[in-house]
């Protein structure tokens, strides 16, 4: 009971601090085009919360499996939803 | 008490059977939900990456002490959620409803500063992307857009609050009239996995909307 409260409390500061390092990058990158960096913090406090809050490592083992199945849904929507964007040429038509 | 004198419908085989196939459902439910807010944040890439000055002159018109404060909201909200679920499993029924009424506390004001100061001051400001938009000129096509991504994507994740609202006060009620015990809480957690996961969208919604676009 104590150890797990604690690692729930030690859980809530860390994602406190991730939020500060987050607001910090966000004061820091001034160029537009890399400022998506700005969201490698905020995976990590989606990380801190699913791990340690709804304990995606515990429970029976189709639990993470729909968890695998999830982010690799994920990552094939917008991986592959974003090529279309990142591999565009745009060729501009007068408007005669 | 045994496993074997736990109550459990007819189609599972035992108590825990029962708790693993609530529990597994409720993570299948949310990887639909992953899925669901996922198209949203595609939506995002396209429209920031063909209309990055507009988008981000947008962004700039969004109140980040407000989003800031409703992050640690949502945070704080998981975490006591979390320890009531913790207390649940040990026993300790008023501290379980302790720390969910304060759960409950915490979204609801998510909702006031949202919806209620939020929102209110974005439509003052001519914020909302109709015919009176703020923003004119070459960013306005750019800046309407984000503004149409921060009216639907919060709507949809209060929306989704709103529904946590409701489940987290079931939770309450049901404590309240002793349902739960260390052998049989599994609505508890069922409700933890949603209530965390909508903490989940909102931190990665937080960025995309008040952060990204704000280069100093």
């Amino acid at each position: 009971m104590g150890p797990r409260l604690t690692r729930l409390a030690l859980t809530w500061v860390l994602l406190l601090v991730l939020l500060a390092i987050e607001l910090g990058i966000s004061r820091w990158i001034t160029n537009p085009e890399l400022r998506p960096i700005i969201l490698i913090p905020a995976v990590l406090m989606v990380a801190c919360v699913g791990w340690f809050y709804m304990e995606a490592g515990r429970g029976p083992e189709i639990v993470r499996l729909f968890v695998a199945a999830s982010l690799l849904w994920l990552a094939i929507l917008l991986g592959l939803g974003s090529l279309d964007p990142l591999t565009r040429v745009m060729y501009y038509v007068s408007s005669q | 008490m045994s496993e074997a004198t736990i109550a459990h419908e007819f189609q599972y085989s035992s108590a825990s059977h029962q708790e693993e196939s609530a529990i597994a459902g409720m993570w299948l439910f949310l990887a639909t939900e992953v899925l669901f807010f996922g198209a949203l944040f595609l939506a995002w890439i396209y429209a920031r990456h063909f209309n990055q000055a507009g988008f981000d002159t947008g962004a700039r018109e969004t109140a980040l002490a407000i989003g800031t404060a409703n992050t640690v909201i949502l945070i704080t909200g998981s975490f006591a959620y979390s320890a009531g679920l913790a207390f649940a499993e040990n026993g300790h029924n008023r501290l379980l409803i302790l720390c969910c009424t304060i759960a409950w506390l915490l979204g609801l004001a998510f909702m006031i500063l949202k919806f209620g100061i939020e929102w209110r001051d974005d439509f003052n400001r001519h914020m909302f992307p109709g015919p009176d938009f703020a923003i004119t000129g070459p960013p306005g096509g750019g800046a309407r857009l984000f503004w149409v991504f921060y009216f639907f994507g919060t709507f949809i994740h209060g929306l989704h609050l709103a529904v946590g609202l409701g489940l987290v006060a079931w939770i309450v009620w049901r404590a309240s009239r002793g349902d739960f015990s260390p052998k049989y809480h599994t609505p508890v957690t069922a409700v933890g996995l949603y209530w965390s996961f909508v903490d989940v969208v909102w931190l990665i919604l937080y960025p995309l909307i008040y952060l990204i676009g704000r280069a100093p």
